[in-house]
């Protein structure tokens, strides 16, 4: 019988830097964070290798900017699950069932139940709702909010850009000058070394990603 | 001479950067040496950052905490907030090693650590505790009879380790009838301004709090509100704007209890550059150079 262990060094070895982590949390049973660009190949991967490989289901937890894919496989008695977490924005999943066709009617409750773009599947028509169910109306599907309520989210959103929650704006800073004052205070923002050591620390803890900042476009993924 | 790393926070610098003047003036009057924090950033914020990630807001703070210890000298803060969140965070990362260590790791890669050998201090704890009443009564050249309210701001109750809740607004209350002003009290010191609450309820901030508070002051008679806390006086001054589409009117001057000190130490309004301000400060202001 092939151990926890075994499942583990095999992925990792196959996946290498595109596996994030890997638990096991109890005896027989295996967790395994990917990155979602690597998910048909960790399928792939894994049918290759277990020949009593079985899958069980997709669970999908919507947990208001992500979505996290659940992949869950019985390996030779024990109960591995790949998971992975992709933005709502993207709002695609790519199907496995090419690889896996028992995939093919959970793909379609998730599209269906969720409001997910299935890319790649054979059929993606609906197997529960009606036909003129709104496509905006979903039953599983949350609104795309992170853990901040309305109200907070300037505050969030300057203090991760600006390192201050009240930035400052062009008029306060010539007020500033008429007034003999430096034009801005020396705040982190002021000093590129200083901005690089506080925008790390709002990485490196879970600030940043529980507030939906986007690094790319400097604001929150969400108003 | 005193020397202390001089934390400015956000409110101050960018929104009423006149208490920055006032400070700055009032500090080299009473020989108090405040050395500028540099590249500090928020404290952070004590509501949201806190309740959203308290490892992100320990982490934040101890590293405004160790640009103060790199300079050798211990932190003094003008706001409330800040006050509040330093001294709670330090507390933290002062009496829990194991919490210490893992914030120590997140600082690591950027080449800083805190040690813990830090205090942190509010300015109105400064000026009493290390300047003195008599020392500071001494520069004031024109004290002001006026009527004045004090509203201290709730941060200014915290005190750690149990410790006498009442005792920085004490202090606040000796330094500012230094200023020869008579403080008069309206019974509801204690009631928060609304400030924090404004995030959720706007509504409920305006007319269950400031307005409660501003009712009282006014019937209390006096000229002016005298504050500590940037945040409380952004509501308190902002706050009288924004009650008018509820159909009340107040126009309430609200001073800083620095711009209040620098006026009495002799500053002019013009000075101060107290048009800054949102609530008729500077009118005050100038009727008493008049007077």
């Amino acid at each position: 019988m092939i151990s926890e262990n075994e499942i583990i060094a095999y992925l990792k070895q196959e996946l290498g830097e595109d596996l994030i982590e890997a638990s096991k949390p109890r005896e027989r049973r295996v967790f395994v964070r990917i990155k979602v660009t690597t998910l048909r190949k960790a399928v792939n991967t894994m049918k290759r290798r277990f020949q009593t490989l079985r899958f069980m289901t997709i669970s999908v937890v919507d947990h208001g900017l992500d979505f996290e894919f659940l992949y869950h496989f019985h390996v030779d008695g024990a109960v591995v699950t790949l998971r992975s977490e992709k933005r709502k924005e993207d709002n695609t999943l790519e199907s496995i069932v090419d690889i896996i066709p028992a995939a093919n009617f959970i793909e379609r409750e998730i599209g269906e139940l969720f409001g997910i773009k299935l890319v790649n599947h054979p059929k993606p028509q609906y197997l529960i709702l009606t036909k003129d169910w709104p496509d905006d109306k979903r039953p599983l599907r949350r609104p795309l909010e992170g853990e901040l309520p309305k109200q907070a989210r300037p505050v969030a959103e300057a203090l991760i850009s600006t390192s201050c929650v009240a930035p400052i704006s062009a008029f306060m800073q010539k007020k500033r000058e008429e007034a003999g004052l430096p034009k801005t205070p020396p705040f982190a923002f002021t000093d590129e070394k200083a901005m690089q050591e506080f925008h790390g620390i709002m990485k490196d803890t879970s600030f940043a990603k529980k507030a939906g900042f986007d690094w790319k476009k400097k604001r929150l993924r969400h108003k | 001479m005193v020397r202390y790393a001089s934390f400015l926070g956000c409110q101050i610098p960018m929104r009423i950067p006149s208490i920055e003047i006032a400070s700055r003036k009032v500090f080299e009057k009473i020989g108090l040496e405040a050395v500028d924090l540099l590249g500090y950033s928020c404290c952070p914020e004590p509501v949201i950052s806190r309740l959203l990630d308290k490892t992100a807001w320990l982490a934040v703070s101890a590293r405004n905490l160790a640009l103060a210890e790199e300079l050798g000298l211990d932190l003094m803060t003008l706001c409330n907030g800040c006050y509040e969140t330093l001294v709670e965070t330090n507390e933290v990362l002062k009496h829990e090693p194991e919490e210490l260590h893992k914030i120590n790791e997140i600082l690591k890669p950027y080449g800083k650590e805190y040690a813990g050998e830090v205090k942190v201090k509010h300015a109105v704890e400064v000026l009493y505790e290390e300047i003195g009443v008599d020392k500071i009564k001494q520069h004031v050249v024109k004290p002001q009879r006026i009527r004045v309210a004090l509203h201290y701001g709730c941060h200014m109750y915290r005190e750690p380790n149990g410790g006498d809740i009442n005792r920085k607004p004490n202090m606040m209350k000796e330094l500012t009838r230094v200023t020869g002003v008579e403080i008069v009290d309206y019974g509801i010191e204690r009631l928060c301004c609304g400030y924090p609450s404004m995030q959720a309820d706007e509504e409920f901030s305006l007319k269950q709090r400031l307005l409660l508070k501003l009712r009282h002051i006014k019937e209390a008679g006096v000229d002016a509100v005298v504050l500590s806390c940037p945040a409380c006086q952004i509501q308190f001054e902002i706050g009288q704007i924004m009650l008018k589409q509820y159909g009340v009117q107040y126009r309430i001057p609200c001073i800083n209890l620095m711009e209040l000190m620098a006026i009495s130490f002799g500053v002019s309004s013009k000075d101060l550059h107290l048009e800054f301000h949102k609530s008729p400060v500077l009118q005050l202001a100038q009727k008493m150079e008049a007077t």
